[in-house]
């Protein structure tokens, strides 16, 4: 795991800001704090559920190796990049 | 023939209530309408609403679903007396219970008749004369280091020259540059500087401000100051569409903690009294920078009502000494877009105000004061 993807997520759960992120099922997202609005696709509405919920980024590879059949390392890529994307929106 | 009206109707949800700034241009409407739209679509509210414009154009005057009619008042550069005379004229007709103001350019005349009009028992929540300056464009950069909250370096300049030699004393282009009261434009070069310049003398009159610009997201919280360092019901919005002017023409409602502490700051600072927007910028290094502070409901006020806390309405309440304050939790995501629509205006109604200087609509009728219509604006004028 990168040192940049955890500090970003460390940040981004600082004063429950991730929590607060409005989620619909369509994928359409709220960010109450600065009005930004985006669309994710299935993989990223799955990946920032786990984070939401607090997961951590191995806790939410794992998880996402399991459903979608695919190496722990290449989800735990796919989170780290997703996230550190996310970030650029948030 | 002043309207004496010894007993006062206390309840605000009757209150007869007077509006300024019905003006309603598209590049830049003025927040009267938006403010007296709020009122009248509170639940409670079961009074009359009467607008106060400077232009026999201004559309909110017309508004046969939000106002009960509507008076022509002299232009600020009248002053203060022709003001009082006109207003006594209205109340004579109406028997006022409040009065908003709703721009800038007026608030210095109705500071200054505010005593007068309290001994009518015309009730306002505006400013004081000092808490107006201290928060006024030219005195803002003093004022945010006096709070310790950041502002984008300001200068006051009323020579044009500036422009040309301005790059050689670090203020680098694109410039920030904004009349005293109204208006901000960018201005990319030295050439279209001196141009904003001379329509910002030409309109508003010296001096003119120059700002840099703070690279970031706008921001923009409307409020209400107690007058005793207290922020009530704040509503935040983010700009999510711009006119070339900058207005929002489209936004969303947010909640940043940040932006709502830096707006208490503001009003503990001044101790302010009144209604308010505070416009401030996000930086992209994670500063939030005071822009202005308008003394005054913005446009967008309606935004308030449609997320539960009515700031035009709570207004009312804190002048009827009211306890509570009737406002839902702040409730981000809620969008406005902002679009123009023809109003009709029959001729006689153009003619009413043309000629008297006074309109009155046919909409919910409360506690009114006997005379009819249109008649009573002939008997006035």
């Amino acid at each position: 795991m990168t040192m940049a993807a955890a500090e970003l997520l460390k940040e981004l759960s600082k004063d429950d800001r991730l929590s607060r992120i409005a989620v619909s099922d369509t994928g359409f997202i709220f960010d109450p704090q600065t009005g930004q609005s985006f669309t994710l696709n299935k993989t990223g509405l799955v990946t920032l559920s786990h984070l939401k919920k607090g997961s951590s980024i191995d806790e939410t590879a794992d998880q996402l190796a399991r459903q979608y059949g695919v190496t722990e390392e290449v989800a735990l890529n796919s989170v780290e990049a997703f996230l550190l994307q996310l970030g650029r929106y948030l | 023939m002043l309207h004496e009206n010894p007993m006062r109707e206390t309840n605000w949800r009757r209150w007869n209530v007077a509006i300024t700034g019905m003006n309603a241009s598209p590049e830049s409407p003025g927040p009267g309408f938006a403010v007296a739209r709020s009122i009248r679509e509170h639940r409670h509210f079961q009074g009359r609403i009467i607008g106060l414009g400077y232009d026999v154009l201004d559309a909110g005057l017309y508004s046969k679903t939000v106002c009960n009619g509507g008076y022509l008042v002299p232009y600020p550069s009248a002053g203060r007396d022709a003001l009082l005379e006109r207003i006594y004229q209205v109340h004579a007709l109406e028997g006022l219970d409040a009065i908003i103001p709703c721009l800038d350019a007026e608030l210095q005349n109705f500071i200054g008749i505010q005593s007068e009009l309290n001994n009518l028992g015309i009730k306002m929540l505006i400013p004081t004369r000092e808490q107006f300056t201290l928060r006024a464009k030219d005195h803002l950069s003093e004022f945010c280091r006096s709070i310790g909250v950041d502002a984008p370096e300001t200068k006051t300049i009323t020579n044009p020259l500036f422009f040309d030699e301005c790059e050689a004393q670090g203020w680098q282009y694109p410039l920030m540059v904004k009349g005293i009261f109204y208006d901000a434009t960018v201005a990319r070069n030295s050439h279209e500087a001196k141009a904003i310049f001379a329509k910002l003398v030409h309109s508003w009159g010296y001096p003119v401000l120059v700002q840099k610009i703070i690279p970031g997201d706008e921001y923009d919280l409307a409020a209400i100051g107690d007058g005793h360092c207290r922020m009530l019901g704040a509503v935040m919005m983010r700009k999510r569409g711009l006119t070339e002017k900058g207005k929002a023409w489209a936004g969303v409602t947010v909640v940043d903690e940040a932006i709502g502490k830096v707006a208490e700051k503001i009003i503990r600072g001044l101790a302010w009294r009144g209604p308010l927007e505070v416009e401030v910028m996000k930086g992209y290094d994670g500063k939030i920078y005071l822009i202005e502070i308008n003394p005054r409901f913005p446009a967008w006020i309606y935004l308030s009502h449609a997320v539960g806390r009515n700031l035009p309405a709570a207004l009312l309440q804190t002048l009827a000494n009211e306890p509570e304050l009737d406002l839902s939790p702040p409730k981000p995501g809620t969008f406005f877009i902002r679009h123009a629509q023809e109003l009709i205006v029959e001729l006689d109604e153009f003619e009413s105000l043309y000629v008297n200087g006074g309109i009155s609509t046919p909409i919910q009728e409360t506690h009114h004061t006997g005379l009819n219509d249109n008649e009573k604006f002939r008997a006035a004028s």
